[in-house]
């Protein structure tokens, strides 16, 4: 059953482990082995990530971290929503804009700065996700995936046409994030040393939501809804959680988007923005703990490495998406994953070991 | 000896215009200036002509033997960034131009969401920007240009848009009227919906009712294709004139499509050049008005703007609907040149802000000299043409002086 869910090794090999083996056996040790091997590769990443700064990147470099930062949050929420539960949106922008504009409404007409708006933000989106995802209890598939892209279609005719309370098409402006600990956030390096703090506490969520019971009965639902159904599981109520809990993370991207670029306008959450958030996630995966987190590196720095237009870009988005569908149907993580089990299978002789 | 001298000469003669040419470059200095605008994506009709209007600003000013600071020479040095039409790439360059190669100045951007998130920058690195976007009329104010307003370094070369929106409401109604049977009484305002649109939109409603008009505005969703459902929900309107705004790209797909469905017995066309419509061999059985942003290349009203014009193009700048938009950039490189002469120092922004806050220039944009408001805002004419019913090339145009104080809707 265990075996059905995960659907193959590659959930298994970064995803963690999903069932417990016997104390003291060869499968017990092996999931301690990789355990030890996730938090060492994790610890190491951070470590490099947070050394950046320091390498004297840049401000553009630093400009561009900060914005895929963001988008690398917003989309664990889709990726739990489409590679955990299996329901894909066009319309998570959407939800980036309930956060982004819940966070400059209440700081233009409440006087509400960051701190305190950052968890209304994030409650405002996750209410926004249930609600959006309320259709999925009847729809699913291609139609549901069309609702996701009207209700996107809608948010944004809302906000273009609300007046003075959404700042209608020119949008809102913000003020900065008041200091904590003296901490001046106005400066780019604390403000990408805030983003990664938060991209970190939402690696660990998901990390904790995937490896929980939870996070199995969602990967039931992907698998097969109606056998979910028949063994007891409630699968609406799992599957709102499942979008709550995707708001939740888009929530909290929008407001760090917002404090960042400190100005926000409805085109920033429209139908576009959505497809490239799904992009992201089918190009990086959705179902592996560092997928989406490639897929946002992969689509926000591409253009800058290859100094691509934005016509350019499109075309080696499209193609990048046919060879991932055709090759890596788990994404580039999933294939980078496998290149890092050869060349450990190759220098250790161990993994291959392990992944059998 | 002979070879001796045949030899020495040269290297004297080499060595000497090597200390000359040190000499100069030790003279010289660099003064750090940026463009961000969209080179590429869908604003790339505007971006361009802000990065050919500053490329030939400041290639003029250095030949013309750069800047007297102090008594020291300098140069701009231009670094121009593509936003590729998007906001995060805005910012990054933003953040590059400012931190990490530190200009003193930047011009751009065309959209109002890119231009206030730069500002916000600029702002606090005190950067001067200019940007030639008119909906940041909404924002400059007497608390956020003051000297620690968020918009203090932050410079509008557009006129306030109750100014342009009189003299071009002013100008339309003029030209079109004596080729009706009848004056016009009933106004359709086709916008598109977006947060320029929605300003521009706002203040040209307001200046047509002034003038006496009935208007009834129809908004369109930006990046639309086929105008034809809601053209039809215009004539159903019976206009007697429809009104363009404000994006001439949009403009150029729609009006063909007016014309096809015999929409209205008069047009006018917002940011359209009467060099386009001639290049495209646009035409039309009805009197169709047009304007520049701010004075066409097509048809230019002084011999100034024709000059720049020709050198403009000579640059190697394509001819397109919106290459009127470089003279909203241009002429304030020079205005930022002669300020950094006045104060006589680089490293003082806050002196330069006061300076220009005071300056006269007379520049090509304008017949009479451009001087900012307290709102760092400047006035200028604007140009509008009439393309005779049935041609492509005959165009009539009177330059619109703008009002002083703003209109009030009958």
């Amino acid at each position: 059953m265990t075996m059905e869910f995960l659907n193959l090794k590659v959930p298994m090999a970064l995803g963690g482990a999903h069932g417990k083996a016997p104390a003291g056996s060869t499968e017990g040790a092996g999931n301690r082995g990789r355990r030890i091997e996730q938090i060492a590769l994790a610890v190491a990443l951070i470590a490099i990530v947070a050394a950046l700064p320091s390498l004297n990147i840049g401000y553009r470099f630093l400009s561009i971290a900060i914005t895929t930062g963001y988008t690398a949050i917003a989309l664990y929420g889709l990726g739990l929503q489409f590679g955990q539960a299996g329901i894909m949106s066009v319309g998570h922008a959407a939800m980036l804009g309930v956060g982004a504009y819940t966070a400059a409404m209440l700081s233009n007409h409440l006087g509400v700065g960051f701190w305190a708006a950052l968890p209304a933000s994030i409650v405002f989106a996750a209410i926004a996700g249930g609600l959006v995802g309320l259709p999925s209890l009847r729809v699913s598939g291609q139609h549901y995936i069309i609702i996701t892209f009207c209700c996107c279609a809608l948010l944004v005719i809302c906000l273009t046409n609300g007046g003075k309370l959404t700042g209608a098409a020119t949008g809102l402006d913000v003020g900065s994030i008041p200091r904590v600990f003296g901490i001046n956030f106005d400066k780019l390096f604390n403000y990408y040393y805030l983003v990664l703090a938060a991209l970190v506490i939402t690696l660990g969520l998901v990390y904790a939501i995937v490896n929980s019971s939870y996070g199995r009965t969602l990967r039931s639902i992907r698998e097969n809804e109606q056998l979910a159904r028949a063994i007891g599981i409630n699968v609406d109520l799992h599957k709102i959680g499942v979008f709550m809990a995707s708001g939740a993370f888009a929530g909290l991207a929008g407001i760090l988007q917002v404090y960042y670029l400190r100005h926000i306008s409805p085109t920033l959450y429209g139908a576009f923005p959505s497809l490239y958030l799904a992009l992201m996630v089918m190009l990086g995966g959705g179902r592996l703990i560092y997928g989406p987190l490639i897929g946002a590196i992969i689509v926000n720095f591409l253009p800058e490495v290859m100094d691509l237009n934005p016509v350019d870009s499109r075309i080696a988005y499209g193609v990048a998406l046919l060879v991932v569908i055709l090759l890596l149907p788990g994404g580039v993580s999933s294939g980078l994953l496998a290149i890092y089990r050869w060349i450990c299978g190759r220098l250790f002789g161990r993994v291959s070991k392990a992944g059998s | 000896m002979r070879f001796g001298i045949t030899l020495g000469l040269p290297l004297v003669a080499a060595l000497l215009s090597g200390i000359a040419t040190q000499t100069a470059l030790a003279e010289d200095g660099e003064i750090k200036v940026g463009v961000v605008a969209a080179e590429s994506g869908s604003f790339v009709s505007a971006g361009n002509t802000i990065a050919a209007a500053a490329k030939l600003a400041t290639q003029q000013i250095n030949d013309a033997g750069g800047i007297k600071v102090a008594g020291k020479t300098y140069k701009f040095k231009l670094f121009i960034r593509d936003d590729r039409t998007n906001v995060d790439t805005a910012i990054a360059a933003a953040r590059e131009l400012v931190n990490d190669v530190g200009v003193s100045a930047v011009w751009g951007t065309e959209s109002h969401d890119f231009s206030v998130s730069m500002a916000k920058i600029t702002g606090s690195a005190k950067v001067l920007q200019f940007t030639g976007n008119s909906s940041l009329g909404g924002v400059l104010s007497d608390e956020s240009v003051a000297k620690d307003g968020w918009l203090h370094y932050t410079f509008q070369t557009e006129p306030q848009e109750w100014q342009r929106s009189t003299s071009t409401a002013k100008g339309v109604l003029s030209l079109v009227g004596p080729k009706l049977k009848t004056p016009p009484k009933h106004s359709v305002v086709f916008v598109g919906n977006d947060a320029t649109g929605q300003y521009l939109s706002e203040n040209y409603v307001t200046a047509l009712k002034a003038e006496g008009q009935t208007v009834d505005l129809v908004k369109y969703p930006p990046d639309t294709t086929d105008f034809s459902p809601l053209l039809t929900r215009v004539k159903g309107l019976n206009p007697d004139v429809v009104h363009f705004w404000y994006n001439g790209d949009s403009t150029l797909i729609a009006f063909p499509q007016a014309l096809k469905l015999g929409v209205a017995p008069a047009y006018f066309l917002f940011g359209v050049d009467p060099g386009i419509y001639k290049e495209r061999g646009l035409k039309a059985d009805q009197p169709v008005t047009m304007s520049c942003v701010p004075m066409c290349w097509g048809s230019a009203p002084f011999q100034a703007v024709k000059d720049y014009f020709e050198k403009y193009f000579a640059l190697g700048a394509a001819k397109g609907p919106q290459s009127s938009v470089s003279l909203l950039y241009y002429d304030y490189f020079f205005m930022y040149a002669k300020a950094l002469e006045q104060v006589g120092k680089l490293d003082d922004p806050d002196a330069v802000v006061a300076a220009l806050e005071k300056m006269q220039y007379q520049g090509v944009v304008s017949a009479v000299p451009l001087s900012f408001n307290d709102h760092h805002q400047v006035t200028f004419a604007t140009e509008v043409c009439l393309a005779e019913p049935g041609s492509s090339d005959k165009f009539k145009c009177a330059v619109e002086a703008p009002p002083a104080t703003a209109p009030k809707a009958n």
